[in-house]
């Protein structure tokens, strides 16, 4: 049975199909303004790269904070559990897993099985998220590729104190204009985003193995730090921004 | 149902209600936690009405209060500062948490109200001495408001409030129970603001009215109940009604709760019989206490437990106020004697204003989802 999954994220969109349980493809695109467009393009878009009709789709699951916009979608399903599906689907070893996206992080833990057994998820504040980590590469005028990679090279890394994305940025201007070496206050931006990341997790309990999933695994100096922080290796796939549309995939074959 | 409405109208107007109430001659007391002795407020011809503070605009608390308060005791200062609350003859603040201790101390040096009164109760709620120190400020209590109001409150007047309440509790866990037994019957979002009512609406007129919604629930036929998840909510304060909607809409009734708007408001009937102002305080050693109170290490988590096997509740939504001291010092407790039993949970933090829709639907849709 062919599956689609469709993650409308708040700064991306992703697609994935799945062939009874074998991923043919994935992609991801801009959300823009209109979650019902985004989704349709990135699902279109897919369809055409693979060669695949519309019509071979049998199951479609809808995840993400847009997910309720999705109007072809036969179900509707939180990014939570479709990410606890997914990373089970790459790493069914995988017990804890924490989502960073662009305005949300989230820690879950997940059974043998892959269902969620409890979940955090940030509330009030937006620090330790994709967009705190684009405000900070737009404030030091890096390419947010290259963001973390360019924390790896720091030698001390600087100490950021603020929480809030505000006052972390006039802090981060304020090295910059004493001359702080601009490694060193990257790793610094990267060490205060793990930090709101991995006292979140603590409040569940992260066990290993974990896995990081979401846009933001694929910033290395993110993985890092938080490495650092769990004192313990993160399984990242290079899947890990497409995860919650995989996992939405295969819940699809559930229906 | 028409007196569903009037509970819910006080509920959602509380000051157009008080002034009406106000201006037909009654004088009114203002309180903020569930250990209120209202009993004696009424027995005096006066009103007890409690606040929930403003949910507007809390900013002129701010200027007396650290953004560290909880934003009940921050919206009840940002009311009385803007002067929302001017038909209030006075308030009472018994000992609850530090924090409202506080703010009994910014009311008096800020407002000036015929009456104010500190009811300093007891915390451990297990000994003899705490028993007759607890009638003995209860005492004083009847004592301040006769003075203040050139009045006697008499042992008589004392037995008819107390009957009043009890009533008004009776009816309470009425509804709550035909609610858990069919929450067809009446939606969580009413009973809310049934409970709200009565803590604002005249306590006769609440009386009479519960006992007529209980009757008339109770002879109306059952629709099928509805195939939602069962949940119980527990907390402090809940003045969000949306929570119920939302809720409903994630795929989850709640059946009960342990909320001091709710169940641990209307727990444990007073004696009517013997000395009132005994009876009063034994209520108190008799009820289902809050974290600021004490009766043994684990006697929360028992009630909580015991309520969720009762109401075949399947999970459990602690639904805390940011910055409520007692609530949280407890969570941590409650939540691993709820994993002991494999009853999940989750905690929402909550302020005077509800976090955004679509957070919060993502995390009740993934809490019923794994129930």
């Amino acid at each position: 049975m062919r599956t689609a999954g469709i993650d409308i994220g708040s700064i991306t969109a992703k697609a994935a199909i799945l062939d009874t349980g074998k991923i043919l493809g994935t992609r991801v695109s801009f959300t823009g303004y209109n979650v019902e467009i985004a989704a349709k393009k990135v699902f279109e878009d897919l369809l055409e790269e693979l060669g695949l009709k519309a019509q071979s789709i049998e199951r479609i699951v809808s995840t993400g904070y847009g997910r309720n916009g999705v109007a072809f979608a036969h179900k509707a399903m939180t990014e939570i559990i479709c990410h606890g599906t997914g990373a089970h689907y790459l790493n069914p070893r995988v017990r804890t897993v924490i989502d960073v996206g662009g305005q949300d992080s989230k820690a879950l833990l997940v059974d043998e099985n892959g269902a969620v057994k409890d979940f955090v998820m940030n509330d009030k504040c937006a620090a330790g998220t994709g967009r705190f980590l684009e405000v900070m590469a737009r404030a030091m005028e890096v390419n947010l590729d290259d963001f973390g990679a360019l924390s790896l090279n720091a030698g001390s890394p600087s100490k950021i104190s603020s929480i809030c994305t505000v006052f972390a940025e006039s802090e981060v201007i304020s090295l910059i204009s004493k001359g702080e070496v601009r490694e060193n206050i990257i790793a610094g931006i990267h060490d205060s985003a793990a930090s709101r990341v991995y006292a979140m997790a603590q409040r569940i309990g992260a066990t290993p193995p974990i896995m990081m999933t979401g846009g933001v695994a694929k910033n290395i100096g993110m993985v890092r730090a938080l490495e650092k922080k769990f004192n313990q290796t993160i399984e990242v796939s290079d899947l890990a921004q497409v995860n919650g549309a995989i996992g939405a995939a295969v819940l699809a074959g559930r229906l | 149902m028409e007196s569903i409405r009037e509970f819910i109208a006080a509920s959602q107007h509380p000051h157009a209600y008080a002034r009406a109430l106000k201006e037909s001659g009654t004088a009114i007391i203002g309180y903020l936690c569930s250990y209120t002795p209202e009993e004696i407020i009424h027995a005096a011809g006066l009103h007890p009405m409690r606040l929930f503070g403003s949910a507007e605009d809390i900013s002129l608390a701010d200027t007396h209060l650290q953004s560290y308060c909880c934003s009940l005791v921050r919206g009840a200062l940002a009311d009385v500062l803007a002067g929302n609350l001017e038909y209030l003859d006075g308030a009472v603040f018994p000992h609850t948490c530090d924090t409202i201790q506080r703010l009994s101390d910014i009311w008096r040096l800020n407002t000036k109200f015929r009456f104010f009164a500190d009811v300093v109760l007891p915390v451990k709620l297990t000994t003899e001495s705490s028993r007759a120190y607890l009638s003995d400020v209860l005492k004083k209590f009847r004592m301040d408001l006769e003075e203040a109001f050139d009045i006697t409150i008499t042992n008589e007047a004392l037995h008819d409030s107390i009957q009043t309440f009890n009533t008004i509790r009776d009816m309470l866990n009425t509804l709550y129970e035909i609610r858990s037994e069919n929450p067809s019957k009446i939606s969580g979002r009413d009973l809310h603001g049934i409970v709200k009512g009565s803590m604002i609406m005249d306590r006769d007129a609440a009386a009479q009215a519960l006992v007529k919604i209980a009757d008339e629930l109770r002879a109306e036929a059952a629709p099928p109940a509805p195939k939602r998840k069962r949940v119980l909510v527990a907390g402090s304060v809940c003045s969000h009604p949306d929570v119920y909607t939302m809720l409903e809409k994630a795929g989850a009734e709640v059946v009960w709760d342990d909320l001091c708007t709710g169940s641990r408001y209307f727990g444990g009937m007073i004696s009517t019989s013997g000395d009132p102002i005994e009876a009063i305080a034994q209520r108190s050693f008799d009820r289902l206490i809050c974290p600021a109170k004490h009766k043994s290490i684990t006697i929360r988590g028992e009630n909580l437990v015991q309520a969720a096997r009762e109401h075949d509740a399947r999970g459990v939504i602690f639904l805390q106020l940011k910055f409520c001291d007692p609530h949280s010092f407890d969570y941590p407790y409650l939540k691993e004697f709820l994993d002991s039993q494999h009853i999940p949970s989750m905690l929402l933090e909550v302020e005077d204003q509800l976090p955004g829709e679509g957070q919060l639907l993502t995390r009740f849709e993934t809490f019923v989802h794994m129930l």
